[in-house]
C-alpha cells in the first residue's frame, strides 16, 4: 500500500511557483525525507496534504483513497511551529488534540511522559521554552498511536540532547512500522533517519527513491600518466572500478567510501605496463553530493 | 455536532477574557436598564406629565422594547469578544492545528457560529428577566405579554451584531482592523450612509436595510413615537432582512475560510 502519492501537484502564490508538477510515492513502512533548502517548497507540500494550504493544479491520495478528514485523523502532524492555545496548559492542549482526533484521554500521560514533560503537564504553553514546545507538538503527533507521522523540520529549537532524543524516537517508531514523512534542509538528520528521500528544490522534485541511491557518498580516486589511454584501457581490466571518467589530463574512478586501496591501484597499473604520475584520493562529502543534485 | 461543542466548550472555559467580557456584559445590560429605569421614576416623581412627552418605558409593555434597545449599545462588547475569540486562533495557529487534527474547514467555522448562537440565546434570556424585573418594579406597571415578540427581536439584533463582528474576524484575521471596521461601521458609517441614501440620494427607505440599521430599527427608541424611523418597513420584512444577513455572513464566512490557504 501506497501511504501518500502524489500527482502532478503544483502550487503559486501569485507569480511564485512554489510547487512545479511534484510526483513521488510513499510506500509504507518508510522514513520518507523531503530534503531541500529554505524555500524549497517542503512546507508548502506538507501543508496541501494536512489541508491546510489549497493546491493549484494536481492532486494526491491518502492510503490509497481520495484525502479526507478521516484520514487526517490516522496521521499525527508537526508543520512548522507547534500550534497551540497559549493561555492553555500542556495537559488541557492535548485534550482538545485528542478530541478533536476522536480519540480517548488515555494515551495523555504516556505520550507527555515520553517527551519528558509529564513535570510541566499543567504549566501554560505560553511559560514553556521552544524546545518544550517543539517536544509537546511532538506528543500531540503521538496521540492515539497514529500509523504515520508527518515532521516538519522535527528537531527545531532542540538542543543536541532533544535532537538525539528525536532522531531515537524517529528510528523507533519506524521499528514499529509506522511511516514517517519528515522534511528537513539538514542533510545530516535526513541520512541518519531516512530509507527513502526526495529533493526538492524551487518547487521541482530533483530526485526521490532510495536514500543509499539517491544520497550515495561515493571516493573518487583521480590518477595520471604520460599515455592516459593505456591507463584508461588498463584500469577497466580492474573489477571494482567500473566507473572512469575523464577529467581533463587525469583519470576519476569511483568507488563506495572506504574501499579506495590505493597501493593495490598502483601495484596494479605498474604491473601492466603503466607508471602512474597522479594517484589522490578525493572523499566527496554528502553536502558535496546534494550541492551537486540541487546544482543541476 | 454536540461533540464539537464540547471541544469549543475546551478552548473557552479556560480563556479569562471570554468570562470577563461576559460577566462585564451581562451586569452591564441590568446596569444601564438600571441607570435608565431610575432616570425615567425621577423624572415621574419630579414631573409627573413628563409621562406625555417619554411614556412608560419601564412599564409593560413597553418595557420589553425598552429594556431591548438600552440593551442594543452594549452589543459591542460580545462584538469585541467573539472577535478576539476568532483572532486567537488566526493568532495561535491553531485554527490550522484543528483542520491538521482532523476538524474540516465547515466544521471548524459552524461550531463557532453555533457556540455564537447558543451566547446569544443565554443574552437574551438575561434581557428578557431584566426586562420582567423592571417591568414589575416600575410604578403603576401590570404584568402583559402584549410586546414579547420584542424578545425575539433582541435575539435576533444580538446574532446579527455577533455574527457581522465573527464575519469582519474571518475577513480581516487581525483583531486590531476587525474591531476597528467593526466600531467605525457600526457607530459612524452605517449612521452616515444612511443619512446620504435618505437625504441626499432620496433613496428612503433603503438605508434602513443596511446591515446592522435592520436590526436597529426593529427595536426603535422607546421615547416617544417613530421620531426616528417615520416611514420604516414593516417588522416582518426587517426580521427577513436580518436573517438574511445573518445567512450571508455564515455563508459567505464559509466560503472564506473554505477556499483560502489557512
Amino acid at each position: 500500500m501506497q501511504i501518500l502519492s502524489v500527482e502532478n501537484l503544483c502550487k503559486k502564490y501569485g507569480a511564485i511557483q512554489a510547487l512545479k508538477n511534484v510526483s513521488f510515492t510513499v510506500p509504507k513502512g518508510t522514513v520518507f525525507g523531503i530534503l531541500g533548502p529554505n524555500g524549497s517548497g517542503k512546507t508548502t507540500l506538507l501543508g496541501i496534504i494536512v489541508d491546510i494550504l489549497k493546491a493549484t493544479s494536481g492532486s494526491f491520495r491518502l492510503f490509497d483513497e481520495k484525502p479526507t478528514q478521516q484520514h487526517r485523523r490516522r496521521i499525527g502532524t508537526l508543520l512548522e511551529t507547534p500550534n497551540f492555545y497559549h493561555y492553555l496548559s500542556g495537559k488541557k492542549n492535548l485534550v482538545i488534540a485528542a478530541a478533536i482526533k476522536q480519540r480517548g484521554e488515555e494515551d495523555i500521560p504516556g505520550v507527555l511522559k515520553l517527551v519528558d514533560l509529564t513535570q510541566r503537564e499543567d504549566s501554560k504553553f505560553s511559560t514553556y521554552s521552544l524546545g518544550m514546545k517543539q517536544r509537546l507538538a511532538i506528543a500531540s503527533c503521538l496521540l492515539g498511536n497514529p500509523e504515520v507521522l508527518i515532521f516538519d523540520e522535527p528537531t527545531n529549537g532542540l538542543d543536541p540532547v532533544g535532537i538525539a532524543e528525536i532522531r531515537d524516537l524517529i528510528k523507533r517508531l519506524s521499528h514499529e512500522g509506522k511511516t514517517i514523512i519528515m522534511a528537513s534542509h539538514l542533510l545530516d538528520e535526513v541520512e541518519k533517519v531516512c530509507t527513502h528521500v526526495a529533493i526538492l528544490k524551487k518547487g521541482e522534485l530533483l530526485a526521490t527513491g532510495d536514500v543509499n541511491e539517491i544520497l550515495v557518498n561515493e571516493d573518487t580516486i583521480e590518477i595520471g600518466a604520460e599515455d592516459i589511454n593505456k591507463l584508461t584501457a588498463v584500469i577497466k581490466q580492474m573489477d571494482q572500478y567500473k566507473t572512469v571518467k575523464e577529467e581533463g589530463k587525469f583519470l576519476q574512478l569511483l568507488c563506495p567510501p572506504g574501499k579506495a586501496n590505493l597501493e593495490e591501484i598502483n601495484n596494479y597499473c605498474f604491473n601492466n605496463g603503466v607508471i602512474l604520475n597522479h594517484l589522490q584520493l578525493k572523499k566527496k562529502s554528502l553536502e558535496a553530493k546534494f550541492f551537486e543534485l540541487t546544482n543541476k | 455536532m454536540i461533540s464539537l461543542l464540547k471541544i469549543e466548550w475546551l478552548k473557552v472555559k479556560n480563556y479569562k477574557a471570554f468570562w470577563i467580557f461576559s460577566i462585564l456584559y451581562f451586569i452591564s445590560i441590568l446596569g444601564i436598564n438600571y441607570s435608565g429605569y431610575y432616570v425615567n421614576e425621577l423624572a415621574i416623581k419630579n414631573m409627573p406629565a413628563s409621562t406625555l412627552l417619554l411614556g412608560t418605558p419601564y412599564s409593560f409593555p413597553k418595557v420589553w422594547q425598552t429594556v431591548g434597545w438600552m440593551s442594543s449599545w452594549l452589543l459591542y462588547f460580545p462584538g469585541i469578544l467573539f472577535i478576539m475569540m476568532l483572532t486567537n486562533e488566526f493568532n495561535f495557529k491553531t485554527h490550522r492545528q484543528n483542520i491538521i487534527d482532523g476538524w474540516t474547514r465547515f466544521q471548524f467555522i459552524t461550531v463557532k457560529i453555533i457556540f455564537a448562537l447558543i451566547f446569544c440565546v443565554l443574552a437574551t434570556f438575561i434581557n428578557f428577566l431584566v426586562a420582567l424585573f423592571f417591568g414589575f418594579l416600575s410604578t403603576g406597571s401590570e404584568f402583559s405579554l402584549e410586546g414579547l415578540q420584542n424578545v425575539g427581536y433582541i435575539f435576533i439584533q444580538t446574532v446579527a451584531y455577533i455574527t457581522f463582528a465573527m464575519f469582519l474576524a474571518i475577513l480581516f484575521r487581525r483583531s486590531g482592523v476587525a474591531i476597528a471596521v467593526f466600531f467605525m461601521y457600526g457607530l459612524i458609517f452605517e449612521m452616515l450612509f444612511m443619512v446620504v441614501m435618505h437625504e441626499v440620494l432620496k433613496l428612503s427607505p433603503a438605508g434602513y436595510f443596511l446591515p446592522l440599521q435592520a436590526t436597529d430599527v426593529m427595536l426603535p427608541i422607546p421615547f416617544g413615537n417613530k421620531i426616528l424611523y417615520s416611514n420604516a418597513p414593516a417588522k416582518y420584512v426587517l426580521v427577513i432582512t436580518s436573517i438574511l444577513y445573518i445567512a450571508g455572513y455564515y455563508f459567505f464566512a464559509l466560503k472564506k475560510f473554505e477556499g483560502d490557504d489557512l
